[in-house]
């Protein structure tokens, strides 16, 4: 019985991680049909925002967390700006764009800083571990647990329940109708990316005292969180929610009954098959084309 | 008033059209006389190889619209297909019974697979080199097309499914020799020649593969099978319409492109004398998008001359770490400015420049026709 529920925690866990790289991802694809292979490559200018914020400031990982989300945010209205906006009606050319993107930030990164490994440290408040169902757990993966919760909350709420969400939304429907209704659908967009970009950077600071961080950390993250995305559903935040734990959950118990390769495996074939048959996702309402 | 473009008639077309391909394949023809260095021949060999994956997936990508991200799997198929056999053919200093590959006999395999057994003969392999790639694509594109995923999914199920493959051989290391892949081959030999990986006959055969592939493609583009694709490719709904099996032929060519890619993967097994599975990796696989891309994926010359300068040049900067740290810079930000304004890559900037020069020939001989005119009249 405890082993079933530390497995339940570990996937818990795992699901965490997922959802905070996912979110932003989702955000973007979601509303802007952006494929986003740059999004690792964020998540990894997070961590390093992090290591710099801690290292030459001095700054503790939670204190640096609001500046982190604001500069990877600017990266990602940059990009947007003046690579993304150019390809408007080529959603294709998008994939080939932002995966240059990505190279470039990577290179980057191990031009200035350098390909050796860096490490983040834990908060100090947060390494201990606490009593979870009658099984101990370290503070931090709580941590992580709840601050992907509520990274989802606040975006649902910034989607649903503010005009710049609402906006976005009336664009989704209809681009055209919207700007003439006197949205500005360019700034619209930049922000959203901005935005998602922002969510990357927070989940790679967030994850970075648990990896070690290296330029090359994102291509990992993108793959699972790109399966996160397909497999919650476009444009249905909840269903990204559902779709990182079972994700997480089915990870952790294929690589607990066989090995990390084999669920490796089984998780994509089973999303490949997924896409073939449901390619709007698990959680979405069929909508009329 | 008559046209004032010259009306070529369809054979002159033709021509027209394959003269950069012949230009291409009779300069590389030419390069051993010119390269009297075996070790770069090799290297370029190398690149020649990749030149020809490349147009694999500018067949698929470029004619047919399907971005296939897991190209490089068929090309590990047929890089390993091509291992397997000269694998067994090689005398291993620690044999097992009946000849075991030595990675068998470190991992306790007692009997060589009953999947190895028919790769003792190497015209099975070099045609399973080319059929197995093709026979995967035409089921995993039978699995996509036939349920009408298109654009992007496309993508995805394709790097997934290579991504499965690659992990699968990794893991199964007592019979794919895992992450290490095969390693020791014996030569190649067909008809008694000997294929050695730095030697010339090496080279010619790799290079008349390209002028094959690109005939091949070349030729596929022009039936009427090839200009369905195409038309698909810009409107794959009116096609349907029309009563075309769109699926069928979308298969098709992404069987063809496959099959093409599993030739380039057993050359590369000669090439390079092994076989790993990074040869079916993500990286590989994204870089021939890259080179397809920047070539110009709608021109089969384009794409591969497009892999075998990026390749070529990424190759000779990688002597000195710095330098290839920031060449991949470059080339990320060079990638993005091709994908940005040059959607048609270098062979899109070849065609408009070259027909600005002709209009402007053009335009200069009927400047000098219309004076000539007036000077008559005049007098």
């Amino acid at each position: 019985m405890d082993q079933f529920i530390e497995q339940i925690v570990t996937g818990l866990s795992i699901g965490s991680i997922l959802l905070l790289v996912a979110l932003g991802l989702s955000i973007i694809y979601g509303s802007m049909g952006i494929i986003n292979l740059a999004h690792g490559e964020f998540v990894m200018l997070g961590a390093y925002a992090a290591w710099v914020f801690h290292t030459y400031l001095g700054l503790g990982l939670l204190a640096s967390l609001v500046p982190i989300f604001l500069v990877v945010a600017a990266f990602g209205w940059v990009i947007e700006r003046y690579v993304l906006s150019l390809l408007n009606n080529r959603p294709l050319d998008t994939i080939l764009a932002t995966w240059g993107v990505g190279i470039m930030l990577q290179q980057a990164v191990r031009l200035s800083v350098g390909s050796e490994l860096r490490y983040v440290q834990l908060p100090p408040a947060l390494s201990d571990s606490m009593d979870v169902f009658g099984i101990s757990v370290s503070s931090y993966r709580v941590f992580l647990f709840v601050a992907s919760i509520a990274l989802f909350g606040a975006t649902w709420l910034l989607m649903n329940r503010t005009t710049v969400g609402m906006k976005l939304r009336a664009i989704i429907q209809d681009r055209s109708v919207a700007a003439s209704f006197g949205i500005n659908a360019k700034r619209v967009y930049a922000l959203t990316f901005a935005y998602g970009a922002g969510l990357a950077g927070l989940a790679g600071a967030l994850v970075s005292p648990l990896k070690s961080v290296s330029p090359d950390m994102g291509t990992g993250y993108v793959v699972d969180a790109f399966m996160v995305v397909v497999l919650g559903g476009v444009q249905s935040l909840a269903g990204t929610v559902a779709s990182a734990f079972i994700l997480g959950e089915l990870s952790g118990g294929i690589a607990f009954l066989q090995n990390d390769t084999v669920a490796k495996a089984i998780v994509l074939l089973a999303i490949v098959v997924l896409i073939r048959f449901r390619p709007e996702g698990l959680f979405t309402a069929r909508v009329r084309a | 008033m008559p046209s004032n473009a010259p009306h070529s008639s369809g054979l002159q077309r033709l021509i027209a059209q394959l003269a950069p391909l012949l230009i291409v394949c009779a300069i590389v023809f030419a390069l051993p006389v010119l390269l009297n260095n075996d070790f770069l021949l090799n290297k370029v060999a190398r690149y020649l190889v990749l030149g020809i994956l490349t147009i694999s997936l500018g067949l698929s990508w470029g004619f047919g619209g399907i971005l296939n991200l897991g190209q490089a799997m068929s090309f590990g198929l047929g890089s390993y297909a091509m291992a397997m056999a000269l694998k067994l053919k090689t005398v291993p200093v620690h044999t097992g019974a009946s000849g075991l590959p030595d990675f068998m006999v470190w991992n306790n395999v007692q009997h060589l697979p009953w999947f190895w057994e028919p790769f003792r003969s190497l015209t099975f392999a070099i045609a399973a080199g080319l059929i197995v790639p093709a026979l995967v694509a035409a089921a995993l594109g039978w699995f996509m097309f036939r349920g009408r995923v298109t654009g992007v999914y496309v993508s995805i199920i394709t790097l997934a499914t290579m991504v499965v493959i690659n992990l699968v051989i990794i893991d199964q290391q007592s019979y794919t020799g895992g992450f290490n892949g095969i390693t020791d081959l014996a030569q190649l030999e067909i008809f008694g020649v000997a294929f050695d990986a730095y030697g010339r006959a090496t080279y010619y055969l790799v290079a008349s593969c390209v002028l094959l592939s690109l005939l091949v493609a070349f030729a596929f583009t022009r039936t009427k099978a090839g200009l369905i694709v195409q038309a698909i490719r810009d409107h794959e709904s009116r096609v349907r319409y029309f009563g075309y099996d769109v699926a069928l032929y979308q298969i098709f060519v992404f069987a063809l492109s496959a099959a093409i890619a599993g030739l380039a993967g057993m050359l590369y097994t000669v090439v390079m004398e092994f076989a790993s599975p990074t040869f079916l990796g993500v990286q590989l696989s994204l870089s021939v998008v890259v080179w397809c891309a920047v070539g110009g994926r709608q021109s089969l010359v384009g794409a591969f001359l497009g892999a075998v300068l990026v390749a070529g040049m990424q190759g000779a900067l990688s002597e000195s770490a710095a330098f290839l740290e920031t060449w991949t810079l470059v080339m990320g930000a060079l990638f993005v400015l091709v994908v940005l304004f040059l959607p048609k890559g270098l062979a899109g900037l070849a065609q408009v420049v070259w027909r600005w020069i002709v209009q402007r020939r053009q335009a200069a001989g009927r400047g000098v026709a219309q004076g000539v005119g007036q000077t008559e009249g005049s007098t």
